[in-house]
């Protein structure tokens, strides 16, 4: 349903995103993980037309037939909030302070054509289906008084009033608290049609999708069903990612990816990872490309599992 | 809502009366006396005692402050001790001048500073965007009765379109009442208005990297939608601030316009007043600003509630 294919982000000569491609099927939960700074928001931001002033796509998106990549703003503006919806990381600030919060939620149904009574009964019906306690008052109500969670929930059920193909969540419950997080995030698993989650905690990510994105310097590095990447981890970052979430027994230390993630612009050519990298040769000054593991393996021993879209881009891949 | 709104009374109703205290005290200490002034340095000490009686100066302060403030509450300035006529007409006919000198200005410096500022804002990389902070830091550091004698130079003098000065009260001739406030209301709103488009300019700027705009788009509203149903009202709170201060700046500076284009507005009252050495007039002028002043401030405080609902149940 949703394509991505050679998905680039740049700000001038600064590449921020690149090569990224992947695809999401109705019903879907995908998630796109890594460190912050390695372009999740970014690859989130180009899909909804919504990068900042300066900031460029290029590549292909196809969402149900029609490209979110290189179109007129005009024509964007017809599918945000309708066809495709995003929850942003902030729910404090993500509200218009000024504005009731019905009638933030009815706007993006009068803004697509809803007639503003109905938008009205439906906006009320919206925030009692993600949740929110008596949501005639909370469509009464102005964004301070309520909780971040409760905004995060409005912020939701705007994504939905329009019923999406594709809902972006970035972050959505980074902000929250964690039993607030919890409910969250059963919400978003049940009300969802297909879903791209981002986030940097793995923990979330095991919890709510079904394919798992690896991103790191604006690439994706690794890709496949959730169990398979997080069971079998071949890419050394992921491995380093994965080890990195465990709780390590008491009193040894927490295993650490080394170095940090260097700022936009600075990965080094070939590998983005091998400077941080323990396996790194002088092979890695090439870039590896994102493939599944029996075609770029040459060092593969042993049964592997075959066929299950599993893919990295690694030259000494975990075995 | 409602106990917003009657604090804020409060405070204004007291301010006000605090005013009154001071601008009485600051009058009372200021050397001179009205029946010694009136009466000249030949006068006779049973001459000036007499008049002293007449004029109720030689009562005590306090009875005289009750006496001047109760006064005040009924509209009665007092009588002038110079031409013995009585004050509080003169002030009300003058003041409906200078505050259509002030409103007028005001209008035109909204009328220059939204527009200009907002695009100012929205086109901040470009060239257009960038001469129009320039312009307007310009206009910054021109004094409005300068920019008045220019234009009275260039319209008035060169063009011969405008009246370069005086003023026609609108009950004897509307048009002609229009054209003698022109040059004014431009030459205090032109000003005003560069100061503002500055304000206006970084109010934008700053609700156009809010995050609530960002979702506005998300919903499918374009970039000038958002900013028009987002971010207007969100920009004008700060905006608002500058704008009572503006007007009281204004109301003020409009001594100095009335002067340079001969409009019988309080300022010039005001300089009549202390040229011809009329206390009680110059006191009643004084506490009109001052209370003018304290107004603007009360109306900001309610203009704040009615923008802002995270302001209406807090306080």
């Amino acid at each position: 349903m949703l394509t991505v294919d050679g998905l680039g982000v740049r700000a001038g000569d600064l590449e921020l995103v690149r090569e990224v491609s992947f695809g999401i099927g109705p019903g879907e939960r995908v998630g796109l993980i890594g460190e912050s700074g390695s372009g999740k928001s970014l690859t989130a931001l180009a899909l909804m037309g919504l990068l900042p002033d300066g900031v460029t796509a290029s590549g292909t998106a196809r969402l149900g037939g029609r490209d979110l990549v290189g179109v007129p703003e005009r024509r964007l503006k017809d599918l945000r909030g309708r066809t495709v919806s995003m929850v942003f990381q902030e729910p404090m600030t993500a509200l218009n302070p000024l504005m009731r919060v019905g009638a933030q939620v009815a706007e993006v149904m009068t803004l697509h054509g809803v007639a503003a009574g109905r938008a009205r009964e439906r906006a009320a019906e919206l925030l009692g289906r993600v949740r929110l306690p008596d949501p005639e008052r909370i469509a009464r109500s102005y964004p301070h008084q309520l909780s971040g969670g409760q905004r995060q929930r409005v912020m939701l059920a705007i994504a939905l009033a329009n019923e999406p193909d594709l809902l972006i969540c970035d972050e959505p419950t980074t902000a929250l608290d964690v039993t607030v997080q919890k409910q969250m995030l059963e919400l978003i698993a049940e009300v969802a049609p297909a879903l791209l989650f981002i986030t940097h905690d793995l923990a979330v990510v095991a919890s709510l999708c079904e394919r798992v994105l690896v991103m790191y310097g604006g690439r994706v590095v690794e890709s496949g069903p959730l169990r398979e990447v997080f069971k079998h981890p071949r890419h050394r970052y992921t491995e380093g990612l994965l080890a990195a979430s465990r709780l390590p027994p008491r009193g040894t230390r927490l295993a650490t990816i080394p170095g940090s993630v260097p700022a936009a612009g600075r990965f080094p050519g070939g590998c983005v990872f091998r400077d941080r990298c323990a396996h790194a040769t002088e092979t890695c000054e090439t870039a590896p490309e994102l493939t599944a593991p029996e075609l770029t393996a040459p060092d593969l021993t042993g049964p592997e599992p075959r066929g299950d879209g599993h893919a990295f881009a690694c030259w000494h891949p975990r075995r | 809502m409602i106990v917003y709104l009657l604090k804020r009374l409060a405070v204004l109703l007291a301010s006000v009366a605090a005013a009154g205290v001071a601008v009485f005290a600051f009058m009372a200490v200021l050397p001179g006396d009205p029946a010694e002034i009136a009466l000249g340095v030949n006068a006779t000490p049973e001459a000036v005692a007499d008049l002293r009686a007449r004029f109720g100066t030689d009562r005590p302060p306090v009875t005289q402050f009750l006496d001047w403030f109760g006064g005040l509450v009924h509209g009665d300035f007092g009588t002038s001790y110079v031409t013995s006529s009585p004050i509080g007409p003169q002030i009300a006919d003058r003041f409906g001048v200078t505050v259509v000198l002030v409103l007028g200005g005001m209008v035109v410096a909204l009328l220059v500073a939204v527009p200009a500022g907002t695009y100012a804002a929205v086109h901040h990389r470009d060239p257009v965007g960038a001469a129009i902070s320039a312009v307007s830091q310009v206009g910054i550091a021109v004094p409005a009765f300068l920019a008045g004698i220019l234009l009275v130079f260039v319209f008035a003098v060169k063009a011969q379109a405008l009246p370069s000065g005086g003023y026609v009260p609108i009950a004897d001739d509307p048009a002609e009442w229009l054209r003698s406030l022109l040059l004014p209301w431009l030459s205090l709103g032109l000003v005003q208005g560069a100061v503002l488009t500055r304000y206006v300019r970084s109010a934008v700027l700053d609700v156009m990297r809010e995050d609530y705009l960002r979702t506005a788009r998300a919903k499918g509203r374009g970039r000038m939608g958002a900013l028009w149903r987002h971010g207007l009202r969100n920009a004008s709170i700060p905006v608002v601030t500058v704008l009572g201060l503006q007007l009281a700046t204004l109301l003020i500076g409009a001594v100095v316009v009335e002067r340079v284009f001969v409009i019988p507005g309080l300022g010039d009252l005001l300089l009549n007043g202390v040229a011809g050495r009329d206390l009680l007039l110059v006191q009643g002028v004084v506490m009109v600003l001052v209370a003018a002043v304290l107004l603007i401030n009360f109306v900001v405080d309610v203009c704040y509630a009615a923008l802002d609902p995270r302001l209406r149940g807090a306080r």
